[in-house]
């Protein structure tokens, strides 16, 4: 199993120039200390609009901030809006070749639609159309990364022929990964041969049976890229600490802050009745779990807070479910002082990773120890 | 800096609320109702003004337009229209409502009496045409709401989530005023789903004076559906954040 960090870039107000530098300056430090412990991933968001919640609109320029000041660590989009109103699929291709250039062949790139209406409606974009323009968009790229002249008659988006430059670092091209936030979205993934990339929690049960069915529907895909790319990732809080009740209680109270910032956006489906968003989304199936009644401890089930042998608990749960990589959320609303938040990273490298084999070796190799 | 909270001038207010008799009403069903609902983005800095402490304002703001009509009640036939503005009671969606215009002076009695509707006495009506639904309601003649449904298309009742309402009222218990949480339960029978437009606006008419601005639509739905009024299970202290204030009455 795989650990990596999962960005929103929460920001509480007053929103001075100081307090988003600060926000955004101490993402990147955590970001180098988990590229030094082994961390393999950190994925950046992009959202718009959403007051406190996440002020992460331009996660390229995030991403290419944290590939500049780190060696080892993969970075990705988790995920690019696949919509024509947000990005145009040509800069798609572009920006994420560059990043991945920039990087040495370090991106992944999440694919997605948006969730909420705040975003949807902000880029006045119809919710019925956004499953429909994912779709043609993520079948469009892999050739726009490796046809030397690529044009497209579509139903969303056209363009005549060009050359659409440059061409990725990583060949064929990076791997390709779907949000998987609605009911179902991990087939979507699977029968494209795409990274299933979980961005909600549901419980272990919920989870086993996704992953299963993804791994199933995946050996007969109909691939959008020139390779596989078979993984299943989601998103969890951590907060480790030596003491478990103060690692609980803590972690209780990034989960609490991010979760009812969460509840204050507007879900696409709440102002805008379409089967196109058949659930809440992202943002309630989180407040859900999370905020779920979990043991005797407060600790909601799966959920990676508390001391370094509770969270090696939960994580080996989510292990033997099928899980290939977990994210963790570190912050909302800056609730966690830094300081915490790294010597929180510190020990999860030191004490829990090591219980991880992939991990646990790069851990030690980074001098996790 | 704290949260943005709403804040309603709860002394302005508190001149004209409807006094509910006490939490322990049964519930009610209503068979058949037409409901047409118009979504609408607002101007957010003046809304705020018409959310009561308890509660959060949405991001983006916005307003639901509503009208019902209940062919047949305990009451006799009614229709009610009403403006909520959109929030978040703690991390729950709910609506505000501003005021209820009702057409039957019996419903309105029940009503306020049992769930603490702000009801004020109209003329309120729904019209079906095939090219849309129109939501009306009028004062001495005066058309002071006037919503439609355009380009009417079919969906799922499934796909329509009604956001509940709060409604706020005084206690005729101890006289104070109270946030009352309305949790209608819906089974449809038919939904569609079309543009909105808010044909007529009297701002004032609905207490909101100059504080509501509609910017942007959203959707309008129209539905079919048996209504159940609830036994009421939350209130509110309107001067304090829903985390603090919340009381919990029933199951």
């Amino acid at each position: 199993m795989k650990f990596g960090l999962f960005y929103e870039i929460s920001v509480p107000r007053p929103w001075t120039n100081e307090t988003e530098k600060t926000v955004y300056d101490r993402c990147i430090e955590q970001v180098k200390l988990a590229d030094e412990l082994g961390f393999s991933n950190v994925w950046a968001v992009e959202h718009h609009f959403l007051e406190e919640y996440s002020h992460c609109p331009a996660p390229e320029l995030f991403l290419t901030a944290c590939a500049m000041v780190t060696k080892n660590i993969r970075v990705g989009h988790g995920i690019i809006v696949c919509v024509p109103e947000f990005n145009h699929p040509i800069k798609i291709a572009e920006r994420t070749a560059v990043l991945d250039i920039l990087s040495g062949g370090r991106l992944e790139v999440g694919t997605g639609r948006s969730a909420t209406w705040t975003e949807l409606g902000g880029f006045r974009v119809n919710p019925d159309e956004t499953k429909k323009t994912w779709d043609e968009i993520v079948h469009c790229l892999p050739k726009m990364w490796t046809q030397e002249r690529y044009s497209y008659q579509g139903r969303s988006w056209s363009m005549p022929a060009r050359t659409i430059l440059p061409k990725p670092y990583q060949k064929p091209h990076p791997p390709m990964w779907v949000a998987v936030t609605s009911p179902g979205t991990e087939i979507d993934a699977a029968e494209r041969g795409m990274g299933s990339l979980g961005l909600t929690f549901g419980g272990f049960k919920e989870q086993e049976e996704k992953v299963k069915n993804y791994r199933r529907i995946i050996r007969n895909c109909e691939p959008v890229g020139e390779v596989v790319n078979e993984k299943v990732a989601t998103v969890n809080f951590l907060f480790c600490h030596e003491d478990d009740a103060e690692g609980v209680k803590i972690g209780r109270r990034l989960t609490g802050s991010f979760n009812y910032l969460a509840a204050q956006l507007v879900a696409a489906r709440e102002a805008f009745p379409s089967k196109s968003y058949p659930s809440l989304g992202l943002l309630p199936s989180l407040r859900q779990e999370a905020a779920g009644p979990g043991d005797e401890s407060g600790a909601p089930e799966g959920v990676a807070i508390g001391n370094p042998a509770r969270i090696t608990r939960a994580l080996k749960h989510w292990e033997s479910v099928g899980v290939d990589q977990v994210n963790f959320l570190l912050n909302a609303l800056e609730t966690v002082p830094q300081e915490q938040v790294l010597k929180s990273l510190r020990l999860f490298a030191r004490e829990v990773m090591p219980q991880f084999k992939t991990s646990g070796d790069q851990a030690a190799a980074a001098g996790g120890r | 800096m704290p949260p943005r909270f709403g804040c309603l001038d709860l002394n302005n207010w508190a001149k004209s609320l409807p006094t509910i008799e006490g939490y322990g009403t049964e519930p009610l069903t209503l068979k058949g109702a037409q409901i047409v609902e118009a979504h609408m983005e607002i101007e957010d800095d003046p809304a705020d003004a018409l959310l009561p402490k308890t509660m959060h304002p949405a991001v983006p703001a916005y307003a639901i337009f509503n009208v019902t009509s209940y062919p047949e009640s305990p009451f006799g036939p009614f229709a009610i229209a009403e403006i909520r503005i959109a929030g978040r009671a703690g991390v729950r969606p709910r609506g505000h409502v501003l005021r209820s215009y009702i057409n039957n002076e019996a419903a309105a009695k029940e009503l306020a009496a049992r769930w603490g509707y702000p009801v004020a006495p109209g003329e309120v009506s729904i019209a079906l045409r095939h090219d849309r639904v129109i939501g009306r309601a009028s004062v001495g003649g005066k058309i002071v709401l006037e919503i439609e449904e355009v380009d009417r298309d079919s969906i799922s009742g499934g796909d329509i989530q009604y956001i509940a309402s709060m409604h706020l009222c005084r206690n005729k218990g101890d006289g104070k005023p109270v946030l009352v949480q309305v949790d209608p339960e819906y089974v449809f029978a038919r939904a569609e789903r079309g543009r909105p437009r808010v044909v007529t606006l009297d701002a004032a008419a609905f207490r909101a004076d100059n504080h509501l601005r509609v910017t942007w639509p959203i959707a309008a739905t129209y539905a079919v559906a048996d209504v159940t009024l609830p036994r009421l299970r939350y209130v509110c202290n309107p001067e304090l954040p829903a985390l603090q204030g919340t009381t919990k009455i029933a199951a």
